[in-house]
């Protein structure tokens, strides 16, 4: 029997809280950009720091009005930004130019609540110009972008690791300037502490799904991550990734999970692609088939040990680790939180082919797929879209592997039929491989 | 037009844009190694100080549908056409390939020559800043640049000084100015040049050894010099976007029913290329490289100065504006850049404050001569108020 999460009501009140507070408060200090960045910096400004980030806006607005964010989609299109541009960042300046912002527990409020300021991320092509542009329409709101190098083993190259933190200060110096306010180094050693702690969790979460069955679908996967997208700096997001963790580990001590039904385990690599994602994700739990490991929901907002001797590997590194990290002074607490950013998965394969298929591989063997699918967004920047179709070249004679098309949040660039018959074939595939190796 | 050689010398450039790989093994023939490049960020000085020419690799215009299967096919068509390149062999005599992590798509076209198509053990990926606007940037490139220069070392078994560097330094920048020297010709109300010669002259650059180069340039505008320059220009079009290595669509816009002449080209391929200097005669020569590379006219994806936003080439655009006081402005990139389409969405409300007409045209594998000469008319006849 399919076990229910009892975690699930908290996880979702969380982000909608987040939300709430972000466009309803009129006191506290509304901050904006890619969740993508280190976000322990915002935290030395105060106690009333509200969050809005892009990316897990976007796809949670997709998801929860989808008429609303075709039509934040076409606004962006009349006011100018290219059909091929990222679809979350169309679906964002969207809301900017209707004037309007949708949230997760279903109100549409008229009046885009502006920020105070911008704190972001460049890496992709797109990353900085996505605030750039919002910042222009909502007539100039100060940002920063801090460059996220990337280049496959970021974290462990001093260089990148330097160059991150210099920037960092620097930014640091700017929120202050352009605030007004005192930067509390405890606040933000604290938020620090939280931040890292929370990717640690989410990437043990994850390799809980080594186990067979593994205990958490990609379905739940993509609802469980977004506090630790949204605001992973508080006490609260801490203690609701323990408490996940701790229930997730009880459910592989007792065998069960949300999907037990699981004759063939898939490796994913592609974004939440809100139009086709469930269709797909049917089509495959009538096979008995689950996704159960996902450069997304992983790599996006969870750490894992990384390169280890030269070779990728999705162990989980120990959270009592961060309750033993010297945070004791601005530039220590500094380092250790780009070092934990920068070691984010999805990082790595932006600017890095080899990292990506590295880790493709890591995942294939640790997670004992039967089958690769590739899903690559078609107006993703980032590494959900870069090397896909090389890498079902090379994986195709050594797994089953399918690639389709999809789009984060664009349900015009969603090949539905097409991915629907390439999602079967799959199944299909994976049968025969399975039937094969039985057969020898 | 009096012709004292300088059609001659422009005839010559031409030919070796037309003929890349046959000039390429020239050089080689006489002993030189050959560097391709895939991004204007890669530090050209380095290789040169090891005696590396640096070759940009460009497109070949050819419809092809065999990098479809290698790469996505939302990149775009300059990064599709070199992936091709690499996969069609044409540049197999190069000893390396070289690029910067810049832009993903040419990134992917780096993948695709690494993966499949045999330089797994002759390339090198540099990192380099996405933020070039940033003190910290300067740092890391620096380092980045020290990297390279002992991988380049290892790979030539050549020891590269700082004297080394310093010539490289200078004759790169002698270039730089050669070519700046050359596009102030097109200032002019009755330029010497056309704008479609000028940019074949420039993209010539990218291909040539810059010391034959120079000497050709530097012959070119002394006989410019002493001409009396061209028939006055008709409308004056400035054209701002991605690389465009594709001279027929210069060629197109001085080739229409009106009179119009093309005055300058903000591209990579172009006067990005080209319009900056690197310090000289400093005593840490990575650290001037660094410098110059900086203050360049930057490429749309690395463009936001940290705590402002703002995008520098705006900066340099309207310099260019007001320098070669064009009557309307051609944005022309390349179909899948989305650095690009979010530069000219915020470009546009400028370029209308200032009054200056503008058109879009995407380029795609190869110009759709029709197609592009029917717009660029219509945006004449909308400059001159000209009934169709």
């Amino acid at each position: 029997m399919a076990y229910d999460i009892t975690t699930w009501k908290d996880f979702k009140n969380y982000q909608s809280a987040c939300y709430r507070n972000y466009v309803n408060d009129s006191e506290g200090l509304r901050c904006m950009g890619s969740t993508w960045s280190p976000l322990a910096p915002l935290k030395g400004l105060g106690d009333d720091i509200l969050m809005i980030g892009g990316e897990p806006h976007a796809a949670s607005t997709a998801g929860t009005f989808p008429e609303e964010a075709r039509e934040d989609i076409s606004a962006s299109e009349v006011a100018g930004i290219g059909f091929h541009s990222c679809s979350y960042l169309k679906l964002f300046v969207g809301e900017v130019v209707r004037d309007r912002i949708g949230i997760t527990d279903g109100t549409i409020k008229q009046g885009y609540p502006k920020p105070n300021l911008i704190w972001t991320t460049h890496l992709c092509n797109l990353h900085a110009k996505w605030y750039q542009e919002v910042s222009r329409r909502l007539g100039g709101i100060p940002m920063y972008a801090i460059d996220m190098i990337g280049g496959g083993n970021a974290e462990k190259d001093p260089k990148i690791v330097k160059y991150v933190c210099d920037q960092m200060e620097q930014g640091i110096q700017w929120l202050e300037r352009i605030t007004g306010r005192d930067f509390s180094d405890e606040l933000f050693i604290k938020a620090t502490r939280n931040e890292i702690k929370v990717l640690v969790l989410w990437g043990n979460i994850c390799a809980l799904n080594r186990h067979s069955p593994a205990p958490l679908d990609e379905r739940r996967l993509i609802a469980l991550f977004p506090p630790a997208m949204v605001d992973r700096t508080t006490d609260e997001c801490v203690r609701l990734y323990e408490a996940l963790l701790k229930e997730v580990r009880y459910m592989v001590e007792t065998g069960q999970s949300v999907a037990p039904n699981q004759r063939y385990r898939i490796v994913y690599f592609g974004l939440a692609h809100t139009y086709g994602h469930p269709e797909m994700a049917r089509i495959l739990r009538d096979a008995g088939a689950e996704i159960v490991a996902s450069v997304y929901t992983f790599g996006t907002a969870g750490n894992f040990k990384g390169i280890v001797n030269g070779s990728w590997t999705f162990d989980p590194i120990d959270p009592a680790w961060v309750d033993e990290l010297d945070l004791s002074t601005r530039r220590k607490a500094i380092t250790e939180l780009a070092k934990i950013v920068l070691g984010w998965p999805t990082w790595q394969g932006v600017r890095s082919y080899w990292a990506l298929e590295s880790m493709a591989q890591a995942m294939i063997k640790e997670y004992k797929a039967d089958g690769l699918l590739l899903a690559p967004s078609r107006s993703c920047e980032t590494d959900f879209r870069n090397g896909y179709v090389g890498m079902q070249r090379i994986f195709k004679s050594k797994i089953p592997t399918i690639e389709y098309d999809s789009d984060q949040v664009d349900v015009r660039k969603m090949d539905l039929p097409g991915a629907q018959r390439k999602t079967e074939l799959f199944v299909h595939l994976m049968e025969a491989h399975k039937k094969e190796v039985y057969d020898k | 037009m009096m012709n004292n050689g300088s059609e001659t010398i422009i005839e010559r450039f031409r030919s070796i844009t037309e003929n890349t790989h046959e000039y390429a093994k020239s050089l080689q023939g006489k002993g030189k190694m050959l560097a391709g490049y895939m991004c204007t960020h890669v530090p050209e000085e380095i290789l040169y100080a090891a005696g590396i020419i640096p070759v940009r690799v460009l497109s070949s215009h050819v419809s092809q549908a065999m990098t479809r299967s290698y790469i996505h096919e939302t990149y775009c068509s300059f990064s599709h056409d070199c992936a091709y390149q690499g996969l069609q062999h044409n540049y197999d005599y190069l000893d390396l390939i070289v690029t910067s992590s810049s832009c993903i798509h040419m990134a992917e076209a780096f993948n695709v020559w690494v993966r499949f198509a045999g330089f797994q053990h002759k390339s090198y990926l540099m990192s380099f800043p996405h933020i070039i606007h940033s003190k910290p940037a300067s740092g890391f490139m620096k380092e980045s640049f020290e990297e390279f220069r002992q991988f380049i070392e290892k790979f030539s078994k050549k020891t590269i000084t700082d004297d080394d560097i310093e010539r490289a330094i200078k004759v790169y920048n002698h270039t730089r100015r050669l070519l700046q020297q050359l596009w102030e010709f097109l200032r002019r109300d009755n330029s010497p040049i056309t704008g479609p010669e000028v940019a074949t002259v420039t993209l010539a650059s990218q291909l040539m050894d810059k010391e034959e180069y120079n000497q050709m340039l530097e012959q070119l505008i002394q006989r410019l010099e002493n001409n009396p320059g061209k028939a006055p220009s008709g409308v004056r079009l400035m054209v701002t976007g991605g690389a465009c290595d594709d001279l027929r669509i210069f060629d197109l816009v001085e080739n229409l029913n009106y009179r119009a002449s093309l005055i300058f080209i903000d591209s990579c391929t172009a006067a990005r290329y080209f319009w900056f200097e690197v310090p000289e005669d400093r005593s840490d020569k990575l650290e001037a490289i660094a410098e110059g590379y900086i203050s360049r006219i930057p490429c749309p994806s690395k463009d936001t100065v940290p705590g402002t936003g703002e995008k520098k080439r705006f900066r340099f655009i309207q310099q260019f504006i007001q320098d070669f006081k064009p009557d309307g402005i051609v944005f022309l990139c390349q179909r899948f850049c989305s650095p690009q389409s979010m530069d000219i969405v915020a470009l546009k409300p400028i370029l209308d404050k200032l009054g200056i007409p503008w058109t879009e045209l995407e380029l795609d594998t190869t110009v759709p001569v029709t197609l592009f000469g029917t717009q660029l008319e219509a945006f004449v006849e909308t400059i001159t108020g000209v009934a169709p």
